[in-house]
């Protein structure tokens, strides 16, 4: 027998990981306030001020990237940082003397500071054609082009209130973009492109047909091969089949893009949590720029930016007015595929007369 | 009598051999098989154990296609060289 | 050992502009590293041809676990050979995404040597990602992430790397310490984490108040959110100092309470607290002065995930208030139950949310023995198509016909 082999030891505890002033001031904060964009500070029963600064990446990292980063937390931090759950870097500093040094020292890097309060944050996003076998568009690419539109948006905090976007390149939704004030999803319009060759031996026909979630998909006999069929008219396009089977790929240049879904909100301030709703149905991909969600997102954020009320929401601003008032004055067209025909689609149908003119 | 660890991972084992080219199964799925089987004499913890057996000795491999399967090692479709 | 770069035309127009550009990192990976080459001219050629490249690999991994690698193949491997093989590594991240240096160093050291140079700090999951590898390095990489105490993450049916957010470490809203019950359920549930036994994914994320930071309520198949029971503190003198330094108290706060259990006269703040929905507005506008109250514990809610398969949910109340300190006996005892009867009546990719919705969130309480209340729906039913499971005959024990 050789050495056992170690398995099933978790994570190293997080107290290795904690500066100082945080073991010693753990669940002893007392308040913190924003002291400019990217900067907070957070002070103690103790006493103590812990300064944070928070800076934008791009989560796709490389570790020279990220040993860069160490050396910034070396020189400025005693080496302790953190990464926040929209893919921010940041650098926990006790000593205020330190903040503009390391401010200047990131943005040389290349990375601004910002992403606090009244700003939108880093975009989450997903893998694209990075790395996902599944994706309808790329997700880092667009990501990149709507943050550098939106930049000044994250580095300054001239919002109304809060804008939180994300990104997934899919209907599987790993960014979970379900809840966002303005979500970017890749969609397919296609249905799936049968590899009746290979089908049989790659699948379980039985378990093809039941990833189905509107039974679209029957056993079929194709060419001498077991395989099934896909009643076109039934697909929605949402690549279940795909992930439980690869021989049923929906991936297509012609018919790929992206939708853009608005007001939907995860924390339980002010409105309970919502789920996004459909705006646009369909951009094109349009590499390297995708000029078109560039210019639709910005539209977004700046018609909130100049109607919201002061904390208000994207979801909450077009509650109050009424998506009719939201589509009048974005100017995107309400068409057929705005209007719900899954299960319980009847709930979100205008049942009353309250209606705005 | 009870069941040992070792009887229980090959009777899942013999299952998954028997099984393979028809339908890939799930954990649960040996579990319930081993119980309508043996009935009192295997519980939950001694399948939990015997898969944790099986896998560990290289007889058999988790398998993941939207969803996670107990499979004979194989070469996938995907796979390039 | 660096090679030229490939011609990238589309991706160097994203080199440009303010935010930090991810194919600037790609080529400072590929200084060193050949897949990183290989994968900026994938890349371009997806750009141009508006597709991706990638194939869904299903049976690689280390020995024994069933989650925490992902395969992929590129399905060009004889043009792009480098990235023939682009695994994927779910490295378990340390609660609240805390690092030093030393410990990030380490990983870089790894991947360097055995990977592609490239991550994602962090995935969606909340694991460290690491981003394309060989088969045959699987098993050595995992044995020096364990020589520097790193583990991997979920994948597949099993329970997912929980993630939390900052909670005390950080934060003076962390109703419950989320990084330590992070850190002991991902330790009381590695067998549960590494050996896929679910009919599919279960999540747990913890966040410390109703903010919500980590998502959990639409991410989390298990969304535990802080919360107080008793009444917010208030510092009278602080909230005189807010009106003072020229907050509009009426508009700001008052006005945007969903409970509307506040009033403001100009002098002072009134709440009426048993009216208070913890909705954390005063509280996120006024730090200073008003904080959560000091019974404190968790809201737990089941069920929230995206659309695929049956439509996307939002997680709903499952218990309003508990607790939250070690050995949480009384919520691992309900997890149990939750997943007996899940595993042993759910589908293949049915999700927690899902299973409820088919066999009805009355039937799901009673089987995992869990009394129904109020706090677990928006409103009662508004249709009167109940199941009743018995029915008296005449003569039966307590029927009407038996009383007279």
């Amino acid at each position: 027998m050789t050495d056992e082999r170690r398995t099933d030891y978790g994570p190293p505890h997080y107290e290795r990981f904690l500066p100082p002033i945080i073991k010693e001031n753990y669940g002893k904060w007392k308040y913190h306030e924003v002291l400019k964009p990217g900067v907070m500070v957070h002070v103690s029963e103790s006493g103590a001020h812990l300064y944070s600064v928070r800076a934008a990446s791009s989560r796709l990292l490389s570790i020279e990237k990220i040993r860069a980063y160490c050396d910034l937390a070396d020189k400025y931090c005693g080496g302790y940082l953190r990464f926040t759950s929209r893919h921010n870097v940041e650098f926990l500093l006790s000593d205020a003397k330190n903040i503009d040094p390391l401010i200047a020292d990131l943005k040389k890097l290349g990375h601004p500071v910002g992403g606090l309060q009244n700003s939108i944050s880093a975009i989450v996003h997903t893998q694209g054609w990075i790395h996902c076998h599944s994706a309808a568009t790329d997700a880092s690419g667009v990501v990149k082009a709507v943050m550098d539109d939106l930049l000044e948006y994250f580095t300054e905090m001239k919002l109304p209130g809060k804008l939180r976007i994300a990104l997934a390149c899919c209907l599987n939704m790993c960014g979970a973009v379900h809840c966002s004030d303005i979500a970017i999803l890749g969609i397919h319009r296609r249905p799936p492109r049968v590899d009746h060759e290979n089908l049989h031996k790659m699948c379980e026909i039985p378990n093809v047909s039941a990833s189905c979630p509107t039974a679209a998909i029957r056993p079929a006999m194709v060419g001498g091969k077991q395989s099934v069929e896909v009643l076109e008219e039934r697909c929605m396009f949402c690549a279940n089949c795909f992930t439980v089977c690869p021989s049923m790929p929906l991936a297509d240049p012609l018919n790929d893009g992206v939708s853009i879904w608005v007001g939907g909100k995860v924390s339980n301030a002010r409105h309970e949590p919502m789920f996004s709703k459909l705006a646009i149905p369909f951009l094109p991909n349009n590499p390297p720029r995708w000029p078109e969600v560039t210019e639709a997102i910005r539209n977004l954020v700046e018609l909130w930016a100049k109607n919201a009320r002061k904390y208000e929401r994207m979801g909450e601003w077009i509650e109050r007015i009424g998506w009719p008032k939201f589509f009048r004055m974005s100017g995107i067209e309400f068409r057929k595929e705005h209007i719900d025909d899954f299960k319980h689609a009847g709930l979100t149908f205008k049942r009353s007369t309250h209606l705005t003119f | 009598m009870a069941k040992t660890v070792a009887e229980i991972a090959d009777a899942m084992y013999k299952l998954v051999k028997d099984a393979t080219g028809q339908k890939k199964l799930k954990a649960t799925d040996l579990t319930k098989a081993m119980v309508e089987l043996y009935g009192d004499e295997v519980d939950k913890q001694l399948c939990k154990d015997a898969i944790k057996e099986l896998m560990n000795s290289g007889k058999c491999v988790y398998t993941y296609f939207g969803g996670s399967f107990i499979e004979l090692p194989h070469r996938e479709g995907a796979a390039n060289d | 050992m660096a090679e030229s770069l490939p011609k990238t035309p589309m991706l160097d127009e994203l080199e440009k502009g303010g935010w930090p550009s991810f194919v600037k990192e790609i080529k400072l990976a590929a200084k060193k590293s050949p897949m990183a080459v290989d994968l900026l001219g994938l890349l371009e050629r997806s750009y141009k041809e508006k597709i991706g490249h990638w194939k869904h690999g299903g049976i690689v991994g280390v020995m024994g676990y069933g989650g925490g690698v992902i395969g992929r193949y590129n399905d060009l491997p004889e043009v792009y050979p480098n990235i023939s093989h682009f695994h994927t590594i779910r490295v378990n991240q340390p609660a609240g995404w805390f690092y030093k240096s030393d410990a990030l160093r380490s990983i870089c050291d790894i991947w360097e040597k055995r990977g592609s140079s490239l991550t994602n700090m962090h995935g969606s999951t909340g694991d460290i990602i690491l981003l394309g590898t060989r088969t045959e390095q699987l098993e050595p990489i995992f044995a020096e992430l364990s020589k520097v105490d790193f583990d991997l993450g979920g994948s597949g049916s099993d329970v997912r790397t929980p993630s939390c957010c900052c909670g005390m470490a950080r934060c003076e809203w962390a109703c419950y310490d989320t990084m330590r019950t992070c850190y002991d359920f991902t330790m009381k549930f590695q067998d549960e984490l590494h050996r896929p036994a679910f009919p599919y994914k279960f999540k747990f994320k913890f966040s410390g108040c109703p903010n919500d930071c980590v998502a959990s309520i639409a991410r989390a198949d298990m969304s535990i959110i802080g919360t107080w029971r008793d009444s917010i503190q208030m510092d009278k003198a602080a909230v005189t100092e807010y009106a003072k330094n020229g907050m509009d108290i009426q508009s700001e706060v008052v006005d945007n309470c969903p409970a509307k259990c506040m009033d403001w006269d100009g002098k002072e703040l009134h709440i009426e607290n048993s009216y208070c929905r913890r909705c954390m507005h005063c509280i996120n506008v006024m730090p200073k002065a008003l904080r959560p109250g000091k019974d404190r514990g968790a809201t737990i809610l089941l069920g929230s995930k995206a659309p695929i398969v049956e439509g996307a949910l939002l997680s709903s109340v499952l218990i309003p208030f508990i607790k939250m300190e070690p050995p949480y006996k009384e919520l691992t005892d309900i997890i149990d139950r939750i997943w007996e009867l899940w595993c042993e009546e759910g589908k293949n990719r049915e999700r927690v949310g899902e299973f409820i919705q088919r066999v009805g969130l009355g039937n799901f309480l009673e089987a995992i023995e869990v009394d129904p209340v109020p706090e677990m729906v928006a409103h009662p039913r508004e249709n009167p198509y109940v199941f009743y499971e018995e029915y008296f005959e005449a003569g039966d024990e307590g029927s009407e016909e038996e009383e007279k």
